[in-house]
């Protein structure tokens, strides 16, 4: 019994001793598509609230929720959809299912080069072009060149969600090459005038955007914010925070200030949509 | 005159140098040029190299645990020899042994990940040695990837628990009930996984396989072939931070007998009779179990997560005299099987607090024999051992160090029911009290 005892109270001395309270600073990370508008959010919130710290971080949807999972922090930004996989890594670790807030939209802008005489593509046409069926920009009424293909690391949401929704899943053309941001990808194209490259429409400076159709008999539309509010614009998508648990203290009041006229007021300086 | 000619002869001069340097630019950019090509295509290939590599997980975990025991094997306790402790909390300790250091699982994982198909090979190394855990390939239909078909050595498709990875687990074992139905978790066999991927459908799963029946690994040495499978459901309450799932299991499968000697329990008299038929010799008896399971989970505000999972499992187990563990078929063997009615359950409680504390509880019971009460144990009625109901009741915690390391402190509480006190027989006479079982483990786990 006295061993029970002794046992019991090392037990209860380890709960207390990891047992902290939450502090002003919050951790934001993930998608690369959001970071500036994470940065702009912080930056504003900063200069209200001078008791709160934010840091925020990209490196990809799946690096933010790899680090939601590892709990290294508090909020993940993610440009597409968390996996059932990655919901129940969350599950084992913490017993939480995760809390979703949809904090913008965005339409997934193709961009090419301002001399590329290709204005429109539908999602067919651009899936085969993604998967190295369509290789040359003839096949789709540009000039006779081969079409040379700019897309994102795989630990971008960007990557899978353009896989998801525009290849069907299928994979990449391997000839692909794999861009460590948006601003890489736009970069890439302004200066390749065969190149295609796609990313979050807030990045499209110095290129232009292909208006895309659903499908041939379809009209074609260019990623304004009429077009993806009506949801018109065949690839848009929401941009979302998670947090592990329901949201509480500096947190939530962060949280609840994005979702705010002023906190989605940035999202429009930004160039994506707000949600309200 | 002399201007113009000097003039001349300037502009000249840099008419000609202008040109030498638009024809050395033009071969620099056509070098420069031809550079970038090889290097893009050095680059294709590296990147061909690169994705076929990324495609190769390798995983692993070690377990390192220093444990405790209130109960020394080989001892006399109650007039008998003291069973020896920790049969169920990671292998007995030795004669004389009350404590010890282990490796409890070195876990090293290759898994080849094609999307669509999957290659996987896990080992266990210990001190122990080396031994297979996992072996398998498994293809996943490419058009509505509904259906997973998988074949190999994998954990057969019961419960909850077994696919709980002991990595995750918060206990550092499996229930008692678990680790005597289903040893070493894993079967030789083959199964298809129904999973939809989207609808209200996709709340639903459901896995079936055919396996050869034979415990874990060992090769298969007789026609019969074991039938296992659960269906699965997941209902989150997201507004609620709440999610309920659970399913339901079967296990159908048959045991050769390597004996004719086949004993049952007559329930009128509460003891073991046996049918001595020749024919029993080779002949297939039932191994069969039903259960249920259910995990909640819910968050906890300012706190964190909590689950609480359960399950039940009832059944028909072919085992030994002395155990009600897995019979192994032997031809010629002539061990006797006893046929026993089972059945058991636990409950689990994990708390999170923060970011890096757990708290769980655990309770689990096991009755091998639910024909015999414990004062019908060694009444002259042949019971054994093997018939002894057990309840652990478990508490512990954890650290979470980091995202790869964690440290667990668990203490388990066992109790065994109290045989009758009239019996004379040697091997229970330690069981009319609760024997000294209880055991405490430190384990230090690194996971990458």
């Amino acid at each position: 019994m006295k061993t029970t005892i002794s046992i019991l109270a090392v037990l209860t001395g380890l709960i207390s001793f990891g047992f902290a309270p939450n502090s002003e600073s919050i951790t934001v990370k993930g998608s690369d598509t959001m970071v500036i508008l994470a940065q702009r959010w912080a930056e504003n919130y900063m200069s209200k609230h001078p008791e709160v710290t934010i840091q925020v971080t990209g490196g990809g949807s799946g690096t933010g929720i790899s680090a939601l999972i590892n709990g290294t922090t508090d909020i993940c930004d993610a440009s597409r959809p968390m996996k059932q996989s990655e919901r129940e890594k969350l599950k084992q670790r913490f017993n939480t299912l995760g809390v979703e807030i949809k904090s913008a939209r965005d339409g997934l802008a193709v961009y090419v080069q301002e001399s590329n005489p290709v204005k429109e593509l539908t999602l067919q046409q651009l899936k085969e072009i993604y998967t190295g069926k369509i290789t040359n920009w003839k096949q789709v009424g540009g000039n006779d060149v081969k079409i040379i293909l700019y897309s994102r690391e795989n630990n971008s949401g960007t990557y899978v969600y353009f896989k998801d929704n525009v290849l069907g899943g299928e994979d990449y053309a391997a000839s692909a090459q794999n861009m460590p941001g948006t601003a890489a990808v736009v970069n890439a194209v302004s200066k390749d005038k065969n190149g295609i490259g796609y990313g979050g429409a807030a990045y499209g400076k110095g290129i232009r955007f292909v208006k895309i159709k659903r499908d041939a008999d379809s009209p074609a539309y260019e990623p304004t914010k009429e077009s993806i509010m009506s949801g018109n614009y065949p690839i848009s998508r929401f941009l979302y925070m998670y947090t592990r648990s329901k949201p509480t203290g500096a947190l939530k009041e962060y949280i609840d200030w994005i979702l705010s006229s002023e906190g989605q007021a940035i999202v429009s300086t930004v160039g994506y949509f707000p949600v309200k | 005159m002399k201007h113009f000619f000097a003039l001349f002869a300037f502009f000249s001069t840099a008419l000609f140098a202008q040109d030498s340097i638009s024809v050395a630019t033009k071969e620099d950019v056509e070098n420069i040029k031809g550079a970038f090509e090889g290097l893009n295509e050095s680059y294709l290939e590296t990147k061909t190299t690169v994705d076929a590599l990324k495609k190769i997980k390798i995983s692993g975990y070690v377990q390192a645990q220093y444990q405790i025991t209130d109960g020394i094997a080989g001892t006399v306790f109650n007039g008998g020899a003291a069973p020896a402790p920790g049969g169920f909390s990671g292998g007995a300790f030795p004669n004389d042994v009350g404590s010890r250091f282990s490796v409890r699982r070195g876990r090293i994982k290759f898994n080849y990940d094609n999307d669509l198909t999957q290659y996987v090979m896990q080992f266990d190394v210990t001190q122990g040695g080396l031994a297979i855990k996992d072996m398998y390939a498994s293809i996943k239909e490419p058009y509505l990837k509904l259906a997973t078909f998988t074949g190999g050595i994998f954990d057969r498709p019961f419960g909850f628990e077994i696919s709980y990875s002991s990595s995750n687990r918060e206990t550092p074992e499996r229930s008692r009930l678990y680790q005597t139905i289903f040893p070493g978790e894993r079967e030789l066999g083959a199964k298809i996984e129904l999973a939809p991927q989207s609808g209200i459908l996709s709340m639903f799963n459901a896995k079936v396989g055919v396996f050869n029946g034979n415990n874990n690994n060992n090769n298969e040495n007789d026609n019969n072939k074991d039938i296992i499978g659960r269906v699965g459901f997941q209902l989150p309450f997201n507004e609620e931070n709440l999610e309920i799932d659970g399913g339901a299991s079967f296990y159908s499968g048959k045991v050769t007998s390597g004996s004719r000697a086949i004993w049952k329990i007559d329930n009128g008299t509460k003891t073991w009779k046996h049918d001595s038929t020749a024919a029993n010799n080779g002949s297939s008896f039932d191994r069969s179990y039903v259960g249920v399971d259910a995990q909640l989970y819910y968050d906890l505000p300012v706190l964190g997560g909590f689950s609480l999972r359960g399950e039940y499992i009832t059944g028909t187990q072919p085992g030994t005299a002395a155990s009600s563990s897995y019979y192994v078929y032997a031809k010629g063997s002539g061990t006797p099987l006893y046929s026993r009615k089972f059945s058991g359950y636990y409950v689990n409680y994990v708390q999170n607090i923060g970011l890096t504390e757990q708290i769980v509880v655990k309770y689990d019971h096991y009755t091998p024999n639910t024909d015999i009460t414990s004062s019908n144990i060694g009444l002259g009625n042949l019971t054994t051992t093997g018939d002894i109901a057990y309840t652990t009741l478990g508490v512990g915690a954890v650290h979470h160090f980091d995202g790869n390391v964690k440290l667990t402190l668990y203490y388990e509480m066992i109790s065994n029911e109290k045989v009758n006190s009239a019996t004379t027989n040697a091997a229970l006479l330690p069981f009319k009290e609760d024997v000294k079982d209880n055991v405490f483990t430190v384990r230090m786990q690194y996971k990458f």
